[in-house]
């Protein structure tokens, strides 16, 4: 499994194996926790061996998950999904990312959502009485702030992707959810979509006049503590940004609204738990997922991993505002589109991160940026 | 007088001469002890091959090979497909090669000159000199991802020591500051970072060189009336070449090799202007997992160090066979 951040979670995790171990004494359930970077190289090189683990932990999307169920990684699942209902125990949002390949692959485990956090008095103070539902009325907001002396919104540059979460947005906002699908698919054509020069360019202004200085010098926990101390007045960022937000300042002075692209899609990704095509204890694994993500354990769990279940039965128990708002997004949601580096191979990652940088440090005239990454997309074909 | 020390000016020492053998080469590998020293360099052979000789062969074979990493994945042979690629289509890979000949050019030139100019100042006897000497060099033991660290706090835009001193000098409010976030600037401000680490070594190298330049020559040419800069022109820096070789073939292969600064301090960034070969072959390899392009950049930087390399070899063991 990925090493989960908190220690709370790892104590929960081994919990759910010792619950599972003392109602299934035949069944002995043996972890292994890594880091993302090792957890990426242990399952390349362990996958199609005798080395690989019965089920792993993944992120959904094609470029990460996908890869994997690609190259003969994943069981097809759809028996097991028939025998335990997992059709109807899922969120659609949750359950999306786990058919997307035909079939069924992987059962989904953690669904995150991004939004737009703000500071409340920073929005007061540059005049802005509605939160934004269109990219149009986003670009407004930014104006104000900027108008009234203020830092519009905080990114750290030197990992990419979170700068990349507003290009994705500009792009679902700008193209709507069907050519977004079709542009991350390679089923349309980036140079060709006007849409897609049009978010290129949305995002060389927003680094130029809306983002801190030397953003791209930085990494996003340096930028964050603009947001915390008030210099900056919206984050980008995850429902694991809740925490952060606790930890670091008064959440009561904080908001969060969706990312107003006008899809009703929610921005967000999904990590599944996946059983091995050469597994030969599917059974017992499809037995031990069953037993994870039924209602009793995401009941115990939730808040723990994340915010909010994959488990359509368990309710997130919102204490205070952001969390509230955060049920809101989760239960309004239309879908999901995910981050770019989920949806593309890491190598059009890459140079989709190359192009985007590019284009928001100047070194790019927007109305090319879709041909180039286009170019990339062809030749590597 | 004056004419010993004219006569000794006039012929500098320099290398000795060295006749290379003229016996067949099977006589000299029979002769010379090889085959009594072979169960002696059996292990160590056995390991080089298994060890360096083995991966670097892999690595060339994998050039030509498309593979993602998987067991699972045939590795599919494409010929020189990858190679075609890298020089015609990779957009990253001619910036990585321009900054890494960048790099080379530059740690030529400034490290090495302030090594020696260092070592020249420490070598006289003055005050605080073994302290002076342990402060420059310290950089240089400190582990680069450390040093990394350290020089990215110090670019920070927000609160490092340039912004902080541009806000003392009232050069705007500091934010102005942004050597690793300007696609032009990036790959200076890391080399910069890499002059403070690897000058202090070239220091100590040249000091050690120092010492086995005959004092009695430089004596004899201040005595004949030679100024400083003469007696550095024609008397310690002739004993100084083959220090001089040394220091600029570690150099070269050090800057080759620039892997851990770059990816501490901007990972290659921004928009992939500080990228450089070693980076972009780790990269291409084991971030986008494109073992083929991946091996074929290491296979292109293999080859440049080879053509650097190589001479120095055959100069520095040419006679030693005898």
């Amino acid at each position: 499994m990925i090493n989960p951040s908190a220690p709370t979670a790892v104590a929960a995790q081994d919990k759910i194996i010792k619950d599972f171990e003392a109602a299934n004494p035949d069944i002995t359930v043996k972890k292994t926790n890594r880091a993302v970077d090792a957890h990426k190289d242990a399952l390349r090189t362990s996958i199609g061996t005798s080395a690989a683990p019965d089920i792993y932990d993944y992120w959904a999307g094609p470029g990460l998950g996908g890869e994997l169920v690609k190259n003969g990684a994943s069981a097809d699942l759809t028996s097991y999904y028939t025998q335990y209902k997992w059709d109807s125990r899922f969120t659609d949002a949750a359950l999306g990312p786990a058919k997307q390949y035909g079939g069924y692959n992987g059962v989904p485990w953690k669904l995150n959502g991004e939004a737009m956090f703000y500071n409340k008095a920073l929005f007061q103070k540059a005049g802005i009485t509605k939160l934004p539902t269109t990219i149009d009325e986003l670009n407004d907001a930014a104006a104000k702030l900027k108008a009234a002396g203020i830092t519009p919104i905080q990114f750290g540059g030197t990992v990419n992707w979170h700068v990349m979460r507003l290009l994705d947005t500009f792009l679902e906002g700008y193209c709507g959810s069907a050519t977004f699908d079709k542009l991350v698919t390679n089923q349309a054509n980036w140079g060709q979509e006007e849409c897609v020069s049009k978010s290129f360019t949305n995002l060389q202004k927003w680094s130029k006049d809306y983002f801190n200085s030397g953003f791209i010098g930085i990494n996003n926990d340096e930028s964050s503590s603009l947001f915390y101390t008030g210099k900056a007045a919206m984050a980008l960022e995850g429902d694991w940004f809740n925490a952060n937000i606790k930890d670091n300042a008064k959440a009561e002075d904080f908001g969060v609204f969706p990312l107003p692209t006008g899809t009703g899609r929610m921005y967000g990704f999904e990590q599944a738990m996946y059983i091995t095509k050469d597994s030969k204890k599917q059974d017992a694994a499809a037995k031990f997922l069953d037993f994870m993500m039924s209602t009793a354990v995401q009941k115990e769990t939730v808040g723990t991993f994340s915010t909010q279940s994959v488990n359509k039965e368990v309710k997130a128990a919102a204490t205070d505002e952001l969390s509230k708002s955060w049920d809101g997004i989760f239960k309004n949601a239309k879908g999901l589109y995910m981050n770019n580096d989920q949806n593309l191979s890491q190598s059009q990652t890459t140079e989709y991160w190359r192009i985007q940088n590019l284009v928001a440090t100047g070194g790019l005239d927007p109305a090319n940026a879709g041909a180039e990454f286009q170019k990339f997309l062809d030749s590597s074909k | 007088m004056s004419k010993l020390t004219a006569t000794r000016l006039e012929t500098p020492p320099g290398p000795v001469t060295r006749h290379p053998s003229k016996k067949p080469l099977l006589k000299r590998i029979a002769g010379g002890g090889f085959i009594a020293a072979l169960p002696f360099l059996a292990p160590a052979l056995a390991a080089y091959v298994v060890f360096v000789i083995g991966p670097m062969v892999t690595a060339v074979r994998l050039s030509l090979f498309e593979w993602s990493g998987f067991n699972a994945d045939p590795q599919v042979f494409v010929g020189f497909k990858n190679y075609v690629r890298l020089f015609t289509a990779d957009p990253v890979f001619w910036t990585a090669m321009q900054n890494t000949i960048v790099w080379v050019l530059l740690s030529l030139v400034i490290p090495t000159s302030l090594g020696l100019v260092m070592a020249l100042a420490l070598n006289r006897p003055i005050f605080g000199r073994n302290l002076f000497r342990s402060v420059f060099y310290i950089p240089g033991v400190l582990a680069p991802i450390a040093i990394a660290n350290m020089w990215r706090w110090m670019y920070n835009p927000n609160y490092g020591v340039f912004s902080e001193l541009a806000k003392a000098w009232h050069i705007g409010d500091g934010s102005g500051v942004t050597f690793l976030s300007d696609p032009k600037v990036a790959i200076y401000a890391i080399f910069a970072a890499f002059v403070w680490q690897i000058a202090g070594l070239n220091m100590v190298l040249f000091l050690a060189g120092l010492q086995s330049v005959s004092k009695e020559l430089v004596e004899s040419a201040r005595l004949d009336g030679a100024n400083s800069w003469k007696v550095f022109r024609h008397v310690t820096f002739p004993a100084l070449r083959p220090t001089v070789v040394v220091v600029l073939v570690l150099t070269i292969v050090h800057s080759i090799k620039v892997f851990d600064l770059v990816v501490g301090m901007t990972g290659g960034g921004p928009a992939q202007s500080s990228q450089v070969l070693a980076l972009w072959s780790y990269s291409q390899s084991f971030l986008q997992h494109d073992f083929g392009m991946g091996n074929a950049v290491a296979t292109v930087l293999l080859a440049i160090t080879l053509v650097l390399v190589i001479p120095y070899l055959i100069w520095s063991t040419k006679g030693n066979e005898d």
